[in-house]
């Protein structure tokens, strides 16, 4: 059976194909399913996954027009990267109809996370010889054939490395607006306004150098992949370039004060494990610089659906943080970052106000404690997310009558503070 | 000394900015439009080039997507009139843009900036 265009997947296929699979009660692990046989692609679609047997028909429609339309004249393959789903997600991927050829692989049965994914499509990339490859995210509700085009055009021309540019809420993507893209910005001096976008382009050689670099950790094989790999490309110089979706990414949404403990954890934890190590590097860069950016023509632009935040649970948070993780700020932040953060405990919830060069301030003070080890790097990290939490509760107020437009206005001018503020970073980080 | 390209259709503006460009310590070249841009600046070798976004022929947006693309870390600073342009998204390829003005201290200063910015190779 097989799932054609716009069709649903039966639930009842899923079951049906689980049990031919399963042997004795146990699921089959299959490493690699690779039904036409392919041994080289110029260009790969690669889709990485875990449980998204209910999602992942539709990326895999978008992305096989998107090649049919735009690359029908290069070797191409569709990846699913998977965590060995139990979801039947294996099952619905080769299911479904597609003029593309489709591979199939797999982390080992109980390994699990984004990047161990990653390193198996490296693996593949390598294998199969690609110059090409284009990742979408299982989830991706609004993805169209043209984002197949966008983020994959420049790499055939100059390019070795494509971000995406999507209209997002204002409130959507708060890591990434308080702290991944103004320190990537300031630190290595790439505009890229969405580093963990998880739908992006790169060079299939930029796989080789992906396996043999030595930064990689539990958190880059976790949700820390996006912003390693967009942070490695930074440190090769590869030419960057940000792709204009058109459409905003709408997929599984997420509360900015919902869970966020693990993804925080990897992703901040990635970003102060690269500044350890690019160091030599990100000392060198002064200010920042614009990318070109692919991708007109689509027409109006679609705002964004709206993402309800709930300002007084940030705001408990951030009340609660000074019980909980009190010592550890004590120990690790600057005296006046600390008195500066009593100072803003005192605020009403409806006027509070957490200022950026504190917001700075307190990023310098967590970067420097996770490299110098004064803390357990989990409980560290976690201890951070009650502050990031305020800070998000001040963006929220203070943009609260703004447009996309204005808020996005709002951003650049903090991450101008950022870059400002460099020279402050290198004296702290050298002990001075 | 380096070099500016000012790239504007009205001759007053090119005249202000030469002169106070060439004062601060620039070497300033101008352009009337965007015709043949690139293979102007691919023959000049500008260090930075100052654009105006509503030209009579040309669109800036558009002549910026050319710049960016041919020539990927030419500082370009934006200059208009108004500052609606900021709804188009191809804006954001440009280093800086600032609001046309008599008084230059945020150009210069914005000038600098763009000048000083570098990522080493590695």
């Amino acid at each position: 059976m097989l799932v054609g265009s716009g069709e649903k997947p039966e639930r009842a296929f899923m079951i049906i194909v689980a049990e031919e699979e399963s042997l004795g009660g146990q699921k089959m692990f299959e490493h690699e399913v690779n039904p036409e046989n392919i041994k080289k692609a110029e260009f790969v679609v690669a889709i990485p996954s875990y449980n998204e047997a209910d999602s992942i028909a539709f990326p895999v429609q978008q992305a096989d027009k998107g090649i049919q339309s735009f690359f029908g004249n290069r070797e191409s393959v569709i990846i699913n990267c998977d965590n060995n789903s139990n979801d039947g997600t294996k099952e619905i991927f080769l299911s479904i109809r597609s003029d593309t050829p489709k591979i199939y692989i797999s982390t080992e049965p109980g390994i699990k996370g984004k990047g161990n994914n990653f390193r198996n499509l490296f693996k593949k990339i390598v294998d199969l010889d690609a110059k090409g490859v284009v990742v979408v995210d299982a989830d991706l509700k609004s993805i169209m054939p043209n984002w197949i085009k966008h983020l994959g055009e420049p790499l055939f021309e100059d390019f070795g490395y494509v971000a995406p540019l999507y209209v997002r809420h204002k409130y959507d993507g708060t890591i990434t607006n308080s702290i991944a893209y103004p320190l990537i910005r300031s630190l290595y001096g790439r505009r890229v306004r969405q580093p963990i976008g998880g739908d992006f382009g790169f060079w299939g050689k930029l796989a080789q150098i992906y396996l043999e670099s030595d930064t990689w950790s539990d958190d880059v094989a976790n949700f820390g992949i996006d912003i390693w790999m967009t942070t490695l490309a930074m440190n090769e110089n590869v030419p960057i370039c940000q792709a204009f979706m058109g459409r905003p990414k709408i997929h599984r949404p997420k509360d900015p004060g919902g869970d966020l403990g693990p993804m925080f954890r990897q992703v901040v934890g990635t970003i102060f494990n690269m500044m350890v190590e690019f160091y030599p590097f990100w000392s060198k860069v002064k200010w920042s610089k614009p990318t070109a950016i692919f991708g007109f023509g689509l027409g109006e632009t679609e705002m964004p659906p709206p993402v309800k935040v709930d300002k007084e649970i940030l705001f408990q948070r951030f009340h609660e943080g000074f019980d909980r993780y009190g010592r550890i700020w004590e120990k690790i932040l600057q005296k006046e970052t600390g008195n500066k953060l009593q100072e803003i405990r005192e605020m009403d919830r409806e006027r509070f106000d957490f200022p950026t060069h504190l917001w700075i301030n307190v990023l310098i003070d967590f970067a420097i404690a996770y490299r110098d080890k004064l803390w357990g790097f989990d409980e560290l990290l976690d201890s951070l997310i009650p502050i990031y939490l305020s800070k998000t509760l001040s963006f929220v107020i203070k943009t609260d009558r703004m447009s996309v437009r204005e808020a996005e206005e709002f951003i650049e001018e903090e991450c101008v503070q950022f870059e400002a503020t460099k020279s402050l970073l290198i004296q702290r980080w050298n002990g001075r | 000394m380096a070099k500016i390209l000012v790239v504007d259709d009205e001759e007053h503006i090119r005249l202000l900015y030469s002169e106070e460009l060439s004062e601060a310590g620039y070497e300033v070249i101008t352009a009337a439009d965007g015709y043949k841009l690139t293979e102007r600046i691919e023959k000049e070798k500008p260090d930075l080039v100052i654009l105006d976004i509503k030209m009579v022929d040309y669109n800036g947006l558009d002549l910026l997507q050319e710049i960016r693309n041919k020539f990927y870390n030419l500082p370009v600073i934006l200059c208009t009139a108004y500052d609606t342009f900021k709804e188009d998204i191809k804006s954001i390829a440009a280093d800086f843009y600032v609001i046309k003005s008599f008084d230059l201290t945020e150009l210069k200063n914005k000038i600098a900036m763009a000048l000083e910015a570098e990522i080493p190779s590695t």
